[in-house]
């Protein structure tokens, strides 16, 4: 009988707790850790932060359907690893302390036979000075509580505006090296054709503000890709796409201080510039969540294991970007010291950025983290659950179940505004996420007949079946299984 | 504002008919990309 314990349940920590309760009998114990009670389809907060859907939408509480699947669930959150155990306990466990309830602040050793640590990023708003959601008229859509504020914010502009305000609107990453673009991106074209829809469009100058060094880079070096008959770059595409909505940008920016509407940046140039704003949604940087390891000696391994986020199968040797190859990437996302610790979603650690580093004149480095959409974390996760079920039932360790961000298709497909008829999209995909130049040397790393972008209602319709196919997916209705990651 | 969409393009994205047969179109195409298999780049070489 084994023991697995899934810390997180966000897209990544929930697929592999279902799959793994799914294939495995129910003597073996699959138990999950997470602080938040509710799933969330994160990907729909864009709706949310514009009022066009109700956060009650876009998440559940997960444990009556714990309770129904026989998923154990402990409302805790994960504080330190004991890979090894301790003097006292003999089993590896993870140190977790309870948020809710009778038990909230008690602390308990849960032991476990693998461990899959999905806990995704800590989004690290103290990176940068003065961004706290909700205060100095900067917001976030990155949780659904951020998002109801954001429209909150907006909401009450757009009432001034109604009255004759004229407003600055920006949007994009709040921090040198934010990742996460692609959510900004249709933040930005949402908040756009709210205002057209609300007629103040006129009244408001919306500006882009992002680290990346072009449009379209979106924290995976751009892309060359087909649109209809032509073939076109990323930041051909996003170029088209602003200026036709009369949205502005300001590249290569590392957003270093918030101040009550001005948004301080230094760009590339080592100018250090101010924005003002009467709204802004920023997406700050993502970092590990601060764990600490220990030995059963209670020496600190911290190094191990964490990297800021967790070390896994990636080569991590520091090499320069022309060095860079497809083969660095993780396929298992397996802990090299403590094979029974797999990280799958944003919890691992990457092994460099996919975007080219750049650094300003002054030496801070802006440039985009890389990015782990929904799609990669939840392949991922079913990557790690099918290699643990396959090991427990052979009996020794099975990984043969692989896939690599440089051997994987992402689509992206990014809400362009809101409306049964009226709403559109921008359908981006790329494959694979990780360019090989190897393998696509004349097409910028990536295969042309994989990599399209299409902007138009269809767009709209498709991320509006995602967000009910995979809310689907995650109450684990009849068949759920047979929906792709 | 500079229109870079012509209304003939802005039309074909809009219109509920193209876009219906773009919609089942793209839900194959998307999904052959992104279920059509994902592996190990180790090996290759
Ligand atoms: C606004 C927005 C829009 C997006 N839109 C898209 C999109 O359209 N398409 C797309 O593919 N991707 C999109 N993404 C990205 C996508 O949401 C992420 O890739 C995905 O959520 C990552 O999944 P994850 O499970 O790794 O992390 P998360 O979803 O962040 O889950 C982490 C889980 O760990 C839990 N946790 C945190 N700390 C602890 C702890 N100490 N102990 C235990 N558990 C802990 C959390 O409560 C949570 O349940 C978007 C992201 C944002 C912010």
């Amino acid at each position: 009988m084994a023991k697995i314990v899934v810390l997180g349940a966000g897209i990544s920590g929930h697929a592999a707790a279902s799959h793994l309760r799914r294939k495995l009998p129910k003597e073996h114990e699959v138990v999950v850790v997470s602080p938040n009670s509710n799933y969330q389809w994160i990907p729909s907060n864009i709706w949310v932060g514009i009022g066009r859907m109700k956060s009650e939408k876009i998440l559940f509480p997960l444990a009556p359907l714990y309770k129904k699947k026989h998923i154990g669930y402990k409302q805790a959150k994960a504080v330190s690893f004991y890979p090894e155990g301790d003097q006292k306990e003999q089993k590896p466990y993870v140190l977790a302390e309870y948020v809710f309830g009778e038990q909230k602040g008690q602390q308990e050793k849960i032991t476990y036979d693998y461990l899959i640590n999905a806990t995704g990023p800590k989004l690290n708003f103290e990176a940068t000075e003065g961004l706290i959601p909700g205060k100095n008229k900067a917001y976030s859509v990155c949780t659904y509580t951020h998002a109801d504020h954001a429209w909150e914010g907006l909401k009450k502009l757009i009432e001034q505006m109604k009255q004759g305000k004229k407003a600055k609107i920006l949007i994009g990453t709040g921090h040198a090296k934010s990742t996460c673009q692609g959510a900004a991106f249709e933040y930005i074209l949402n908040v756009e054709e709210e205002l057209r829809k609300h007629k103040v469009r006129d009244m408001a100058e919306v500006t882009w503000i992002s680290n990346e060094y072009q449009l379209g880079d979106f924290g995976m070096d751009g892309m060359l890709l087909s649109y209809g008959s032509m073939t076109m770059k990323s930041h051909e595409m996003i170029e088209m796409i602003f200026e036709d909505r009369d949205i502005k940008w300001i590249l290569g920016a590392g957003v270093n201080k918030i101040e009550d509407g001005v948004a301080h940046y230094e760009n590339l140039e080592g100018e250090q510039k101010s924005e003002i704003y009467d709204f802004a949604m920023l997406i700050p940087s993502f970092s590990g969540h601060g764990f600490k390891a220990f030995d059963k000696n209670e020496n600190d391994i911290t190094e191990k294991l964490f990297k800021g986020f967790m070390i896994v199968d990636a080569n991590y040797t520091p090499k320069p970007y022309e060095e860079w190859s497809v083969q660095d990437w993780p396929e298992t996302y397996q802990n090299p010291t403590y094979k029974n610790i797999f990280a799958p979603g944003i919890a691992f650690a990457p092994p460099h950025s996919i975007s080219k580093p750049r650094k300003s004149k002054n030496g801070t480095e802006i440039f985009p983290a890389p990015p782990r959409t929904g799609m990669p974390s939840g392949i991922t996760a079913k990557i790690v659950a099918d290699n643990i079920i396959d090991t427990i039932k052979n009996g020794k360790e099975s990984l043969t179940h692989k896939g690599s961000m440089g051997n994987m298709g992402a689509a992206c497909i990014a809400s362009a505004g809101f409306g049964m008829t009226t709403g559109s999209g921008v359908s981006i995909t790329t494959y694979p996420i990780v360019p090989d130049y190897e393998k696509y040397p004349k097409t910028q790393g990536r295969q042309l007949s994989k990599t399209f972008g299409e902007i138009g209602l269809a767009g709209h319709w498709l991320k509006l079946s995602l967000h009910y196919a995979f809310i689907y997916k995650a109450k684990m209705r009849p068949f759920w299984w047979l929906i792709p990651e | 504002m500079t229109q870079r969409i012509s209304k003939y393009q802005r039309f074909k994205m809009m219109n509920p008919i193209i876009q219906f047969f773009k919609y089942i179109y793209l839900s194959i195409k998307i999904m052959l990309i992104v279920a059509g298999g994902h592996g190990s780049t180790r090996k290759v070489n």
